[in-house]
């Protein structure tokens, strides 16, 4: 018997179509779980790496449109897409894909296990992050997950997790980018044709109740990234359409990231190695995704007074604890990074409203005579910032740099960052000790956690999560299983 | 509020001085990068551009950090263009009193917004992050109210206020200018006064409200007896504005010489100003549109439209809000003219509507200069091409005169025609809308 094609379209579909699409999904759970492991992987491993070669069909076929859509550079979509599908590879450095299938397996076959949710760290004691929703159904039926348009290649995370699961899922693009779910799912359902029933990617404007209805009504399980009003309109809809029979929704809602940067970074090499992966982490996706690092925070040698008028960005060397020393260090090797990635990485086109809220930041650092050093406005912007209030970047690569006193512990960071708590997603962690036992790392990381800081890493790997990664500090496999 | 002139020290007074006359001679003329002495009394534009500067850098610090990290002093400054633009933002983190003014003698504006949250992080220089989606408001300390309406005095009749004929001619100086029956500054008489409906809340509820404070200046200068004001603490008074409508005399309405607008029998009814916000005008109108009802104002009427609600949004499209002005309220776009001011500014922009001109470009008085930079070098943008929105207001003596703002904008044939915002700093971790990524570039 011949498998039916995938829907994978990037044109806008009817409800009808949506209906007939769901119907579909809804009954292809049986089909999706006889599909044994190793085949699965094998032409998820193909569809990524075949994604991954910009020399690809399939890469060439979808360049301009993704580069139009996601506003990123050609060098800057490249890098994306190589942070993103980097970490669903089959065969990287501790096999996540294969774990994750694994462990979906364990669990498909009975075995007893407890999926917790923790915050993907060193020692971390966050709480297991729970899909909301009422639990009913959801053995059986479909996935929608609503995907947003500002990162490349989001699809992969949550799909990889449903595969895993043998959960039938639907993608839901954003109608301003279409393409690449659409061109993956087609892919892989090329490459197993088994699959082609129980995977969909096809789009529609997001909100429109009526067009949505039949989707909502017949989906088990919810995944929706989006802003808070879209999400709260979204969940609201589902449960009225699903009623008794529940649905379990996993809500993605707007976060940041931050970095956080120890006395135990000495100067020089490892300063600047330190300044090389902070720029990775604000440069990449051009500081749109939730794990872009929005500021950085520095622990000084001591407790420090703040200056009371700073040079303005002369460049020269900063001297002693009450100049923000390692702060103003930092400084100068962040823009200096931040320089050499704009060649490597150009930031995409520049708008005019993003530009206009960095031009005032600069404009009020001059004023008030704050550290800054020099930077084109499309290299990026880096002002050492002694107020230490946390807040959401402008954009266009723009990182403030906070000094703290030392010794800077968790309940400094959570003075700072309560305000914020559960809107952090990540932080970039380097010169508290490593990671490991009895490290000041280690003693940060329940504040972080309690904070909702999913991921930590060192400064560099935060954007690039692996299969593994509990997105919102949710285990994936709870999601779809 | 009339005392609080005195918080200005003679230093400081003799310039407010100098600029009053200005302003009032200069009237409603036309801008240009050079104008005239307008009255031999008077200072030369330029001149009191550099002595504004100076001023500035010598009594207000943040002025003068800027001035000093552009290296350009008073000496420095040869045309208004020379003198360092200071950003919007500076109105939400510094102060910008000068500190030869009595500040317990100045009035405070603020924007609208929510306040900032200060908290108790001390020891690295205090925290005062914003929480998520918060927005940190603008504060305006102004020293100088007299100045301040002064400029009403002198832009807003010839561009705002409808004349007892109804018409206006687009020659300055003749109707429909300031200075043409009557002396700017004089008290109008009492046949000049125009009946007002406004839904902009009065000042006794928002005292740090720079329009209100505008607004009832309009009011207590040209208001006719039984103008009135229907917004308030608890909203929009639907049923007073329709009452104050039919006594108004509108076509249909039958007005009785008792009525809120007082007239004398046999009289024509007299044109109206209705001054509104965008968004408490988009109100009005949706509930006459929900009730299927109109309220005709007398013919020649003028409605004032301005912003006031930055951060909210109305469901009507420019498009939409002139038809339903012109279906519920009975005014033509023609005479829908809008306003372009700011918490930071002393000044506004208005449309020349009144006298033919462009309904969406923005005029700008002759003690005000626009210009438009390029977003990203901050260079002048070339005519026609979009950029950042930088204005300078002789009239802001109090706080700084060159303001970068957070608008953006093209300028055309002397006139600012504006197009959006600053996009400001907000959670956009993968959870862009479609929206947002096909927002202008």
């Amino acid at each position: 018997m011949t498998s039916p094609g995938p829907w994978a379209s990037t044109a806008v579909l009817s409800a009808d179509d949506l209906a007939r699409c769901a119907e579909r999904l809804a009954a292809a759970r049986p089909a999706l779980a006889a599909i044994p492991d190793e085949r699965l992987l094998a032409a998820w491993n193909r569809t990524v790496e075949a994604f991954l070669d910009p020399r690809s069909p399939e890469r060439r076929a979808i360049q301009g449109d993704l580069v139009r859509s996601t506003g990123l550079s050609p060098a800057g979509l490249e890098a994306g897409l190589e942070s993103v599908l980097g970490g669903v590879r089959v065969g990287i450095r501790g096999r996540p894909v294969e774990e994750l299938f694994a462990e979906a397996r364990a669990l498909r076959e009975g075995e007893q296990g407890r999926i917790a949710g923790a915050a993907e760290s060193p020692g971390a004691g966050a709480e297991p992050g729970e899909p909301e929703g009422t639990e009913t159904d959801s053995t059986d039926g479909f996935a929608l997950v609503v995907l947003a348009s500002n990162l490349p290649a989001l699809a992969v995370q949550p799909l990889v997790a449903a595969l895993a699961a043998r959960r039938p899922v639907l993608l839901k693009s954003p109608t301003a980018e279409p393409v690449f779910a659409a061109a993956f799912v087609r892919a892989l359902a090329e490459r197993l044709p088994a699959l082609g029933g129980a995977v969909a990617a096809v789009t529609w404007p997001g909100g429109d109740a009526e067009r949505e209805a039949p989707v909502l009504a017949r989906a088990t399980v919810v995944v929706a990234y989006g802003g808070d009003e879209a999400l709260a309109d979204l969940a609201a809809r589902a449960r009225t359409l699903r009623g008794d029979r529940g649905t379990r929704f996993v809500p993605y809602g707007p976060k940041t990231s931050l970095a956080v940067v120890g006395r135990d970074v000495p100067p020089g090499a490892p300063l600047d190695a330190v300044a090389a992966g902070l720029a990775r982490d604000v440069a990449l996706f051009d500081q749109r995704g939730c794990l872009s690092v929005a500021a950085v925070y520095v622990e000084e040698d001591g407790p420090a007074d703040p200056p009371a008028g700073e040079a303005p960005g002369t460049g020269s060397a900063p001297t002693g604890v009450g100049e923000h020393r390692r702060s103003r260090a930092l400084a100068d090797a962040l823009a200096r990074e931040l320089r050499a990635l704009a060649r490597r990485w150009p930031p995409g086109p520049i708008g005019a409203a993003e530009a206009a809220a960095v031009q005032q930041m600069r404009a009020e650092a001059e004023l008030r005579g704050l550290y800054r050093p020099p930077l084109a406005l499309r290299e990026g912007t880096v002002v050492v910032e002694p107020d230490s209030g946390f807040q959401a970047t402008p954009g266009l690569r723009t990182v403030p740099i906070h000094p703290l006193p030392a010794p800077l512990d968790g309940a400094c960071l959570t003075e700072i960052l309560t305000p914020w708590r559960d809107r952090l997603q990540g932080v970039a962690l380097a010169g508290f000790g490593g990671v490991g036992s009895g490290t000041r790392a280690e003693a940060l990381t329940p504040a972080l956690a309690a904070l909702g800081v999913s991921r930590i890493t060192p400064p560099g790997a935060l954007q690039s999560p692996d299969a593994r990664w509990h997105n919102g500090g949710v285990e994936p496999l709870a999601v779809f299983l | 509020m009339e005392g609080l002139e005195s918080a200005a020290t003679t230093v400081a007074a003799d310039l407010v001085e100098r600029i009053r006359r200005f302003v009032r001679a200069a009237g409603a003329g036309t801008p240009g990068d050079s104008i005239a002495t307008p009255d031999a009394g008077c200072d030369t534009f330029d001149t009191l551009v550099r002595e504004a500067f100076a001023y500035q850098v010598s009594h207000i610090a943040p002025v003068r950090a800027l001035a000093a990290a552009r290296g350009i002093g008073p000496d420095d400054v040869h045309t208004w263009r020379d003198v360092p633009a200071v950003p919007a933002l500076a109105y939400k983190s510094q102060d910008l009193l000068p500190d030869d003014v009595d500040p317990a003698r100045v009035l405070t504006f603020r924007s609208s917004g929510t306040l900032s949250r200060t908290g108790s992080r001390a020891a690295a220089g205090g925290t005062t992050g914003t929480l998520p989606g918060e927005a940190r408001r603008s504060v305006h300390r102004h020293p100088f109210p007299s100045l301040y309406r002064e400029t009403i005095d002198a832009a807003f009749p010839g561009s705002c206020l409808p004349r007892r004929s109804g018409l206006h001619t687009s020659s300055p100086g003749a109707e429909g200018s300031p200075g043409a029956d009557r002396s700017p500054g004089a008290e109008p008489a009492l046949s000049d006064a125009v009946p007002m409906l406004s839904l902009i809340p009065a000042r006794a509820d928002v005292p740090d409200s720079s329009l209100s404070f505008m607004v009832n200046h309009v009011l207590e200068r040209w208001g006719a007896a039984g103008s009135a004001t229907v917004l308030g603490p608890a909203g929009l008074n639907a049923d007073a504005a329709a009452a104050w409508v039919r006594a108004a005399g509108g076509p249909g309405n039958s007005a009785g010489p008792t009525g809120p607008v007082d007239r004398t029998g046999g009289e024509p009814p007299r044109p109206c100003l209705v001054l509104a916000t965008g968004l408490a005008l988009a109100g009005w109108l949706e509930r006459l549109e929900e009730a299927d009802t109109v309220c005709p104002l007398p013919p020649g009427s003028v409605v004032f439209e301005t912003g006031g609600s930055k951060g909210r949004s109305h469901a009507l499209g420019r498009a939409e809000l002139l038809a339903a002005v012109a279906r519920r309220l009975a005014v033509p776009p023609e005479r829908v003219v809008r306003e372009y001011g700011m918490t930071e500014l002393t000044s506004q922009l208005y449309t020349r509507v009144l006298t033919g001109g462009d309904p969406d470009l923005f005029m700008p008085p002759p003690w005000v200069r626009v210009h438009v930079l390029d977003p990203e070098t901050l260079d002048e943008a070339a005519p026609g091409t979009l950029g950042l929105v930088a204005i300078f207001d002789l009239a802001n003596l109090g706080s700084a005169v060159h303001l970068l703002t957070e608008d953006l904008g093209v300028l055309e044939e002397g006139g600012l025609r504006l197009a959006g915002r600053a996009r400001g700093a907000a959670l956009r971790g993968c959870s862009l809308t479609a929206e947002e990524m096909m927002a202008p570039r």
